[in-house]
């Protein structure tokens, strides 16, 4: 009888089994979801970017790159795009902000980050005169440095060299003029085709109308950052941006990237405006797209010299991170030979490397470097740190001078209702 | 083939055979083994599947919760947006928001300041939000084309007196101005109209577009978790989603059922009740797949251990059949020490028994049977000799030699009682007359030396003994124990309870105890002839009576032998069994 015994435990337990195995399933849904909380020995550090698309594919690669060469560390690559300003008002006020990020704006968050000199000064490997003079100018506030350089920009005019050829225009050339400019905008205009000379941004950021504005000898505020009236509202001013105005209004420019416009790159990359302003960041995809595409320096107007402005984006590191020293190790890898080699999007920081892809004798990039030599004067933003909210009332400004307002008029009631921010 | 077998098999399950034994053994063991185990089967399927019923009733039922608590966050987190920018906008203090593109500066600064606004209000979720106004310029982001909001289906089926909030449902974002981007995420829309007949935004409408990436990704894994079939229908009864899967609504669907707080949408998960039931379906198939396997199992070894069983038990039966057509050398192999080993051991012994008994039967007949022989061979012609003898006497009688006439008589009267071999017992009486003849003879033959003493009483000589048995006693005390005849011989017979004990008592020559061992051991071949006669006597007595009956001889060498035999009593029967000469 025995056998038959341990046949019923046998068939006892193997039933017993099934049916646990069975309602196992039922319950075990949630346990998942426990794995985010980071296991012990991998180190994460957070970066965080504005930028998107393939830029952002590359900033990722390097990311890996560094993950790679540094075992048991992963890099958190956080895309904020448009969100960005938002973001990082949100992550330093709670004091949970990314460890290392891309910044420009140091008057407005330099509390919030950590100052790198003595980090910069300990590490000779960093090899800070390979940089290009002047960059680290962006990044100081009352002489702390919060940013390493990671990619800069100045701006170019673009021209679509079809356009010209089928026009019978010879190309622009370095040292020409706005004047020029607005002729041969005039001629390439064909609204049949609806084709125009020029694009013109509905929406500027004032920031890149600085070059123009200096071109012509005017400034948004005085050098000491203290006054905006007789700067702003100066003569120069309204003039240089009453320019853009008048030629949208006579048909040789069109509207750009406004409610219900295409944006200006894609306008040039179907080929239907035939110099376009920008920085370097469209060149790739202006390629891409099969253009045949020119760059030259800015116009200047007539006598007087021409200034460029720069763009610059830094990486910082957040006061209240954890593992600075990390984040440190990653900046530097994001300014190494390597890496900048990686990034198209941007040019390259460091003067060996531009030297050693020969990028200053390309004649695509050459006018890049030739521009960055003129980027001499201080953007408004480092003169007065209130400037973004005088910029509110000169952003609209020049919005609607744009839509057709009179550039003089406007800018006075603009600098009247923005006096209120420099006391 | 199959079949085949299966009728043989039922012919033998049904038929009375031997081997319903092992059939009623395997059902017995089937019947214990089967009832616990199936009952255990079904009890433990019935409470499994039951528990699981539940706990999978109450999973679909939290999961539908939780899928209406994110919907029911998300529609809330829009309608609260909607209602902001709706409040903003009736402000009467921002009359230079009109319904046409901003050109102006101050237009332009109260756009900004509108538009930063929205920005504000931007979730992580946000996919857009939008105030389009009748001329189709519109607030928000720069990347919506109005000509593409017709790509919302719901967008053109929006009464235009609609008054609150209109869901537009789920439909892909793909309303943006820029050709390039080419991803167009899954939103979830809400446009509500403004009426307000005096102000500047009369017949705008606010746009909000929340990512439902997450939330369509929810209803999804709901659906392939729980195969579930959902439907979320609007109040007028649109259907806003919709689960891929088709499926053909049934009463007997499981049905899971929420209704939305912010605009009364309904989310309903229909589940087919096949699988529904498809969980406990599994634990069933699974316990009836055990349960035959048990099944089997337990016939399997119940077949194979009642066969076992009555194997033995059948080969017993043929041993002793065996046995029973003589084959008496047949001997069980003792398996095991149970019941049926014992059985096997006893059986062998018995036929063991039987053996020695038929053996000794045989042994018994066939000496009886050379007896007979003998027998035939003496009574050839008794008359001859007596007639012979009785010739010489007279011849004697005749020539005047008394002693051989003395001598003839006497033997004569002791071959009588020697060659009357129709009684084989005769009355004590007579034995001893017969010993007196004998005792003349041997007086005769060697003249009066010896002495003889009779102690008998009268009434004792009735009884029976066996034919000839004191008369070779007797010889052998001649023969061996006296030198010339000469001696004393003592015959004493005494009653002793029911038996009589008749002792012969000489003062001969006695043998060695060797010699007296050897007395009793039956052999073809005896050296000399003493001995025979007290074996024969013994023989005859324990044939007669019994073995517990017969003669015990005490003898010391050189001092005389001593016999003592011992038997019932017996008396003669009246019908003249034996007769008185």
């Amino acid at each position: 009888m025995k056998k038959r015994i341990s046949l019923i435990v046998l068939a006892t337990t193997m039933m017993v089994s099934v049916l646990s195995a069975c309602g196992g399933s039922g319950g075990s849904t949630d346990t998942a979801g426990q794995g985010e909380s980071g296991s012990n020995g991998t180190k994460t550090l957070r970066f965080a970017t504005w930028d998107t698309g393939d830029t952002l594919k590359i900033e990722q690669d390097i990311a890996k790159k560094f993950e790679a060469e540094h075992p048991g560390t992963k890099v958190q690559v956080e895309a904020y795009a448009d969100g960005f300003d938002q973001k990082m008002a949100a992550g330093f006020g709670a004091g949970n902000p990314p460890d290392v990020m891309y910044m420009w704006d140091f008057p407005t968050y330099h509390q919030s980050l950590e100052p790198l000199d003595s980090f910069a000064e300990k590490d000779k490997d960093l090899n800070i005169d390979d940089f290009y003079k002047g960059l680290f100018n962006y990044g100081k506030i009352d002489g702390k440095l919060y940013g390493i350089p990671a990619g800069f920009t100045t701006r170019v005019v673009y021209y679509n060299k079809k356009l010209f050829d089928t026009a019978g225009i010879p190309y622009p050339k370095d040292g020409w003029t706005w004047s020029e400019f607005q002729d041969i905008a005039q001629k390439l205009t064909d609204k049949s085709k609806k084709q125009y000379g020029f694009g013109v941004r509905a929406e500027n950021d004032t920031y890149d109308l600085q070059g123009l504005v200096w071109s012509n000898g005017g400034s948004f505020i005085s050098p000491d950052g203290k006054t905006i009236d007789g700067y702003m509202n100066s003569k120069e001013t309204a003039e240089s941006i009453q320019m853009f105005g008048d030629m949208v209004k006579n048909g040789s420019a069109v509207l750009t990237g406004g409610k219900g416009q295409q944006s200006g790159d894609d306008i040039f990359k179907a080929g239907k405006i035939a110099m376009w302003e920008s920085g370097i960041w469209p060149l790739e995809s202006f390629k891409k797209a099969g253009i045949d595409v020119g760059t030259v320096e800015m116009p200047a107007f007539p006598g007087k010299p021409l200034k460029g402005v720069l763009a610059e984006s830094a990486l910082s590191i957040a006061k209240d991170s954890k593992q600075k020293d990390l984040a440190w190790e990653f900046i530097k890898f994001y300014v190494s030979d390597e890496s900048i080699k990686m990034r198209v999007a941007d040019l390259p920081v460091r003067q060996s490397v531009v030297t050693e892809l020969k990028k200053d004798q390309d004649p695509l990039y050459k006018p890049y470097y030739t521009m960055l030599e003129r980027s001499d004067n201080t953007p408004a933003f480092l003169l007065n740190p209130k400037w973004n909210e005088v910029n509110r009332q000169l952003s609209a400004a020049v919005e609607a001078v744009m839509h057709g307002s009179n550039a003089q008029d406007v800018l006075n009631q603009a600098v009247k209702d923005s006096e209120r921010y420099m006391k | 083939m199959k079949v085949q077998w299966l009728q043989r098999f039922y012919r033998r399950i049904l038929s009375g055979s031997y081997r319903s034994i092992r059939t009623k053994l395997l059902f017995c063991f089937l019947i214990v083994t089967l009832i616990p185990l199936l009952s255990l089967g079904a009890l433990s399927y019935y409470q499994s599947a039951r528990m699981i019923n539940s706990q999978f009733g109450k999973y679909g039922e939290n999961a539908v919760a939780q899928l209406e608590q994110q919907t029911n966050s998300s529609l809330s987190r829009m309608k609260q947006m909607s209602e902001t920018i709706y409040s903003y906008l009736m402000d009467p203090a921002r009359t230079d928001l009109g319904n046409r593109a901003p050109v102006t500066y101050n237009e332009i600064i109260e756009k900004n300041d509108f538009e930063a606004l929205l920005t504000s209000l931007r979730t992580d979720l946000t996919a857009g939000i939008y105030i389009i106004t009748p001329s189709g310029y519109y607030y928000g982001e720069n990347n919506l084309d109005v000509n593409k909001l017709g790509n919302i289906p719901a967008w053109k089926a929006k009464p235009a007196s609609y008054q609150g909030t209109y869901w537009l449902g789920f439909y892909m974002q793909n309303h943006a101005s820029s050709s390039e981007s080419d991803s167009s995420p899954p939103v979830l829309g809400l446009a509500m109209p403004i009426h307000n007949s005096n102000g500047t935004h009369d017949g705008s409408t606010i746009l909000i577009e929340e990512n439902a990436q997450e939330l369509l990704h929810m209803y999804r894994l709901f659906e392939e978790d729980t195969k579930a079939h959902l439907t979320i229908k609007a109040p007028d009864g649109r259907i806003v989603y919709k689960s891929a899967s088709a499926i053909t609504p049934k009463d007997s669907d499981i049905i899971w059922k929420r209704t939305l707080a912010v605009n009364q949408w309904t989310i309903e998960a229909r589940l087919p009740s096949k699988a529904f039931y498809q969980s406990s379906g599994i634990i069933r198939s699974n316990t009836i797949i055990v349960a035959v396997i048990s099944c089997i199992l337990a016939f399997g070894l119940a077949y194979i251990f009642s066969s076992h069983f009555t194997s033995r038990i059948r080969t017993l039966k043929d041993s002793m059949q065996k046995v029973s057509f003589g084959k008496l050398d047949t001997r069980m192999p003792v398996e095991g020490r149970d019941e049926l080993g014992s059985l096997d051991m006893s059986f062998n012994r018995m036929v063991s028994g039987v053996q020695t008994l038929i053996q000794e039967v045989e042994q018994s007949e066939r000496l009886k049977k050379e007896a007979e022989l003998r027998a035939f061979h003496y009574q050839i012609n008794p008359h001859l000799l007596f007639n012979t003898l009785n010739s010489i006497q007279w011849k004697a009688r005749l020539e005047g030699a008394e002693d051989i006439r003395q001598m003839l008589y006497h033997l004569t009267m002791v071959l009588e009682g020697n060659l009357d071999i129709s009684q084989e017992l005769i009355t004590l009486g007579r034995e001893l007359r017969m010993i007196e003849h004998f005792l003349k003879i041997q007086e005769i033959r060697y003249g009066a030396v010896f002495h003889y003493e009779l102690h008998c009483r009268e009434e004792l000589k009735q009884y029976l003994i066996p034919r000839m048995t004191l008369q070779p006693l007797f010889e052998n005390i001649f023969f061996h124990g006296f030198t010339d005849g000469i001696g004393v011989i003592e015959l004493d017979v005494k009653e002793e309870a029911e038996e009589l004990l008749l002792t012969i008592r000489d003062n001969g020559a006695g043998m060695t105890a060797e010699k007296l061992e050897h007395l009793f051991t039956a052999g073809p071949k005896r050296r000399g002839r003493g001995g025979l006669g007290v074996q024969n006597a013994d023989q005859k007595f324990k044939l007669h009576f019994g073995p517990q009956y017969g003669l015990t001889v005490y003898s010391t060498k050189g001092e005389g032998t001593t016999i003592i035999i011992r038997w019932p009593q017996k008396e003669e029967r009246s019908d003249g069994y034996s007769q008185e000469n």
